[in-house]
């Protein structure tokens, strides 16, 4: 019986969710010189204020779908508010020509367009990421319960 | 005439680059309301914003207005030059207690029409017609952009609203913040043909903002300036503002004061305090006191309450009342509703 229970607490124990990090990557093409990236720099260009790497070429920054959890994540690390609690901030910069980050459809997307476009830059979950692309700053986003 | 005709010269050769190919098939173009339209890969995009309204002052008849509906034409194609145009056609409708709808008011109009370069990612060079950087409610006034249909005097009463001519502007980091500022000369009696209310003769200006952190900013704005006026006269205009929000609450103010050497009264204080309460995620009440000297009249002094509906972040339904005391010139008493949208 005493077996019997240490297995049962062990089991239950198993399948409670893991308090670990998820860890992302902030990528860019992998000719790009760029070899790292500051967190407020990257925060900087998410929010479209700072068009040029420093060569003078002009960022892309990529986003997921709002929906999809790792634009979530993304957003709530970076900017500690959900996407859709910018609206205000793109509404306003909507009023004076600046459009928001380019959505993909999904990392795939992000890999392929990030690979074939100077100035791309975009997030994947690190395990996605392959020659096509180069890291410049990892973060671990906190998993939600 | 000259500026229009340089930059419709300078549009003709960006319709003839089209974007470089790019993997863009996987992108997410489809429409949304409040971020305009793509035009494919060529840069360009169309949007804009239309807002209607009724207003009913308490000594005067009933007005209904399709007040604005205003395009933007954005072209960026990952170059160091962006455009940027808004076309607006004000009055487009309007009816009152004794007139049937018609059109006889509608008047179209560039509120802008520039083109920025970029030189680095702390300066770039505007040419053309933009909004005056005095404060920061000119800046965002657009109707879905602000909380109430009645525009607060001292943003719109002591100088022109837009201006022509070139302006240096960017950021700058100071600290572990952006400092945003814009330098600008105005000569619109030469550069603007179609000059909009109450315009600039020239103007220099300048304004700073800085975001203390997330929730408070703080700006300042100078001009000196001539408007297109008789008599003709210097003015000096110094303005401050402030926005603060914390957690569902938001309060700005905006605070101008202009001196000038042949206009009466020579010295002129105008200003306003909002504060935005956030009742659920998609309704706010709104309270507002406005202060405003004028010419021959004490000063005048209003206050308004309102309410506003979300149920889209670009779309807003309004209702307000104002009330006042020697205002009856620059903000008279009355009901006003109002719905608008981004699009």
């Amino acid at each position: 019986m005493r077996i019997a229970y240490l297995l049962l607490i062990t089991a239950l124990t198993a399948w409670q969710p893991v308090d670990a990090g998820e860890p992302l990557a902030v990528i860019t093409s992998a000719n790009n010189p760029l070899s790292n990236l500051s967190l407020d720099a990257l925060k900087l260009i998410y929010l479209r204020k700072k068009p040029m790497d420093d060569e003078g070429n002009r960022w892309i920054p990529l986003n997921l779908p709002l929906d999809n959890p790792l634009r979530r994540g993304f957003s709530l690390f970076l900017f500690a508010v959900l996407p859709e609690e910018q609206d205000d901030y793109w509404n306003i910069q909507y009023f004076n020509g600046i459009t928001p980050p380019k959505v993909m459809a999904s990392e795939e997307a992000v890999l392929r367009f990030v690979a074939m476009t100077h100035g791309a830059i975009g997030y994947v979950h690190k395990q996605k990421v392959d020659s096509r692309v180069k890291v410049l700053l990892t973060i671990t986003l906190p998993t939600t319960k | 005439m000259r500026l229009i005709n340089t930059v419709i010269f300078l549009l003709a050769g960006l319709f003839l680059n089209p974007l470089p190919a790019k993997a863009s098939n996987d992108a997410d173009n489809d429409y949304q309301l409040g971020s305009g339209y793509s035009l494919g890969e060529t840069g360009w995009r169309i949007g804009g914003y239309a807002s209607t309204k009724v207003e009913l002052p308490r000594q005067s008849p009933w007005q209904f207005e399709v007040s604005d509906l205003s395009l933007f034409l954005t072209w960026d194609n990952g170059s160091r030059l962006r455009f940027f145009s808004e076309l607006e056609a004000g009055d487009l409708l309007s009816a009152g207690e004794h007139q049937w709808p018609s059109t006889k008011n509608t008047h179209f109009e560039f509120e802008r029409f520039y083109i920025d370069t970029l030189v680095n990612n702390q300066l770039s060079v505007r040419l053309g017609k933009f909004l005056t950087p005095v404060g920061q409610w000119n800046l965002i006034h657009a109707a879905p952009l602000v909380w109430t249909t009645f525009r607060p005097v001292a943003t719109t009463n002591l100088f022109s609203t837009h201006a022509s001519g070139m302006m240096l502007h960017g950021s700058v980091p100071i600290g572990e913040r952006q400092l945003e500022y814009a330098f600008y000369g105005d000569d619109s009696s030469d550069l603007d043909p179609h000059l909009s209310k109450n315009p600039f003769e020239n103007a220099a200006g300048a304004r700073l903002r800085y975001s203390f952190d997330d929730t408070l900013q703080i700006g300042i704005s100078f001009a000196n300036f001539a408007l297109k006026e008789l008599p003709t006269s210097r003015h000096l205009l110094t303005g401050l503002d402030i926005a603060w929000t914390y957690k569902k609450l938001e309060l700005s103010s905006e605070v101008v004061y202009r001196t000038s050497d042949n206009t009466q009264p020579a010295n002129n204080w105008q200003g306003f305090i909002q504060g935005v309460g956030h009742i659920s995620q998609r309704w706010a009440l709104i309270g507002r006191y406005e202060f405003f000297e004028q010419p021959n009249e004490l000063m005048g002094q209003v206050g308004l309450f309102g309410i506003a509906y979300r149920p889209l972040s670009p779309v807003i339904w309004k209702l307000e009342y104002r009330l006042g005391t020697h205002n009856e010139n620059l903000a008279p008493d009355g009901l006003a509703a109002s719905f608008s949208i981004l699009f």
